[in-house]
């Protein structure tokens, strides 16, 4: 599964995004892995979608290259393997539901599955008769789902796919999600900005903010490869951190009263940071908290220090 | 291709559903219409009143003069017609998929841009070719039997000139040509139906008000003050005065008539005068300047649009 010679299912090599004048993507270099759910998180405006505009060829980049399993996105080959919904999950208010799942039917043939399809907004109580523009927000974001698992793509692209939902229809769509992810070993991209939903679910992460790559690669040694600290605030270094540790590693800081909280990456071939004796507690952050972390961490970062310079 | 053509066809049966019922209701207005017409006309020569020459017979002209405020109205549905398409049609044809985001469902299915654009836009020029048609035929047909008649309706009033004839089907396409590259370029609905509108009567109005700079009038001239040759069914483009030497000059030289004419083109030294006309014959001329002004400007829209689809700017 964690083969590294597998080829990526969407390799970006240094695209940028401009729109009148406004960078909303800055030099960005990835590889989301094929077979793996990944998320990409970031702050609203951050350039999520921008993202996946350009992995379904809606948007060209300004430059630098995306490929969809080795295909230009928006050529024949890369659209019959992508699916992508939305985030404004768009559909034709006065089509029936049924002629909504039509559109997937008779546009993508291929691999089109029916079946599936129908038992998903079955599953969800929404009668094949009825027209999109009297349904609920959940049920449209259920029909939109529909449209794109019904198209059997081995790339699918969830733009926010759970705003908007009640938690247990959020539920109820991962689970979705999951089963469909597990049934035909596929890769999904979800983003969101609510970080709690992705926590159980994603083994493979990368945050974006301001148009920017911040962080990227498996779950699992992302949070291996960083320490959260807890103790009390040094008294002798003016932010409270161990004497003996590298500012360079800390990702983020706060100190609330004499307890301070930070998270730190490791030393390299160390399971902790460079400088932590034994008085503070150490513990491998979970994924949560190291992205709040990353997103928080101010302009002293490396990356953001990069960006003040350029 | 077959998907596409359903999906255009789902989402524009309602615009093809109206422009077959305004085609059905004008057919049976203007067959009514026109067998009244022919009825009350029947037993009269027309031939008298051919022509601006003033020999039209009372009886004569009160038979045939009933149609002329129909005619005029149909001519004036078929002047209107081109912006109603652009406007309705085109606009929203690419505009509201952008608009409402739904063109991001449809251009990531199997199907390309390419063929979903041919299917769209295909069935909607093919509606919009058979409309026109049909209701510069039906206008057509009204006038031709009291056509150029004395104070009747003429071949180079607009009713006529603009909504007969292939150019109203090529202003048609033109329109729905560029209601789509507007809704495209604006990416809203609304707007573009504005934009396409003011689009379209530009054009018209253009062809319309400076047709007569692109076509050479032919010159009628009579010597001296001998009665000028009647204006029959021509298109007058005004007088002017000859001198020897085959100059022409302004009208304003000489306004007057019969003794203080004479007097006053013998002062000016004018040999005769000059009536420029364009004879009926023109309308094919005029028709053809429209036609390919028209098509080549929908050639150009298309254009415009396939390559801007191609550019995608449409996340």
């Amino acid at each position: 599964m964690n083969d590294p010679t597998a080829r990526p299912a969407l390799r970006a090599t240094a695209i940028g995004q401009r729109f009148r004048g406004n960078q909303a993507l800055h030099d960005c270099d990835f590889e989301i892995p094929a077979g793996r759910i990944s998320a990409l998180v970031g702050p609203n405006g951050a350039g999520k979608s921008t993202l996946f505009h350009l992995a379904t060829g809606l948007l060209r980049p300004t430059t630098g290259e995306i490929r969809v399993f080795g295909a230009l996105p928006g050529s024949r080959a890369a659209r019959a393997r992508t699916a992508f919904v939305s985030q404004d999950k768009p559909l034709y208010p006065q089509f029936t539901v049924a002629e909504m799942l039509s559109v997937g039917r008779r546009l993508s043939p291929r691999h089109w599955d029916q079946a599936k399809a129908e038992r998903i907004v079955g599953e969800g109580g929404i009668p094949p008769k009825s027209r999109i523009g009297t349904l609920s927000g959940g049920k449209r974001t259920r029909v939109a789902l529909a449209l794109a698992l019904g198209k059997q793509a081995d790339l699918l692209l969830l733009d926010e796919p759970l705003a908007d939902l009640d938690p247990l229809v959020r539920h109820e769509v991962m689970g979705l999600l999951m089963a469909e992810a597990a049934d035909r070993g596929i890769t999904v991209v979800i983003s969101s900005h609510v970080l709690p939903e992705l926590e159980n679910v994603c083994d493979h992460v990368l945050l974006l903010r301001d148009g920017r790559i911040r962080l990227a690669g498996d779950a699992q040694d992302l949070r291996e490869a960083h320490t959260r600290l807890t103790g009390r605030a040094d008294p002798g270094t003016p932010d409270g951190l161990p004497r003996g540790a590298d500012r360079g590693a800390v990702v983020h800081a706060t100190t609330t009263g004499r307890q301070l909280t930070a998270l730190l990456r490791n030393a390299p071939g160390s399971p902790l940071p460079s400088g932590v004796d034994e008085r503070w507690i150490t513990a491998t952050p979970s994924l949560e908290e190291l992205l709040l972390a990353h997103l928080r961490s101010g302009p002293r970062s490396a990356a953001h220090g990069a960006e003040a310079a350029a | 291709m077959t998907g596409t053509l359903w999906l255009a066809w789902r989402q524009q049966r309602l615009l093809v559903l109206a422009g077959a019922l305004l085609v059905a209701a004008l057919t049976v207005w203007v067959a009514l219409r026109r067998a009244d017409l022919m009825e009350a006309i029947s037993g009269y020569d027309l031939s008298q009143c051919k022509g601006w020459n003033g020999e039209c017979p009372p009886q004569t002209y009160a038979a045939m003069s009933q149609a002329g405020g129909g005619i005029r109205l149909l001519g004036a549905i078929g002047l209107a017609l081109p912006a109603a398409i652009g406007m309705f049609w085109g606009a929203p044809l690419i505009g509201r998929e952008l608009e409402s985001g739904t063109i991001k469902v449809v251009l990531t299915q199997d199907t390309g841009v390419r063929g979903w654009f041919a299917a769209r836009f295909g069935l909607a020029a093919l509606c919009a070719v058979a409309v026109s048609t049909a209701v510069a035929g039906l206008l057509a047909w009204w006038w031709a039997p009291i056509a150029n008649m004395y104070d009747g309706v003429y071949w180079h009033d607009p009713y006529i000139l603009n909504a007969s004839g292939p150019s109203a089907v090529a202003a048609a396409l033109f329109a729905l040509a560029a209601g789509t590259a507007i809704g495209l370029l604006v990416r809203r609905t609304l707007p573009a139906m504005g934009v396409t509108l003011a689009a379209v009567l530009a054009v018209a109005a253009v062809l319309t008000f400076f047709r007569r700079d692109f076509v050479t009038p032919v010159d009628r001239i009579t010597p001296g003050t001998q009665p000028k040759q009647l204006i029959g069914s021509a298109w007058s483009a005004g007088y002017r005065y000859l001198t020897p030497d085959g100059a022409q000059h302004p009208l304003e030289n000489c306004l007057f008539s019969g003794e203080r004419l004479r007097a006053c083109m013998d002062e000016h030294g004018f040999t005769g005068r000059v009536h420029k006309v364009y004879p009926s014959s023109d309308f094919w001329t005029f028709q053809a300047i429209d036609t390919t002004v028209y098509l080549l400007l929908a050639l150009a829209l298309v254009t415009l649009t396939t390559v801007r689809l191609r550019g995608r700017r449409l996340g």
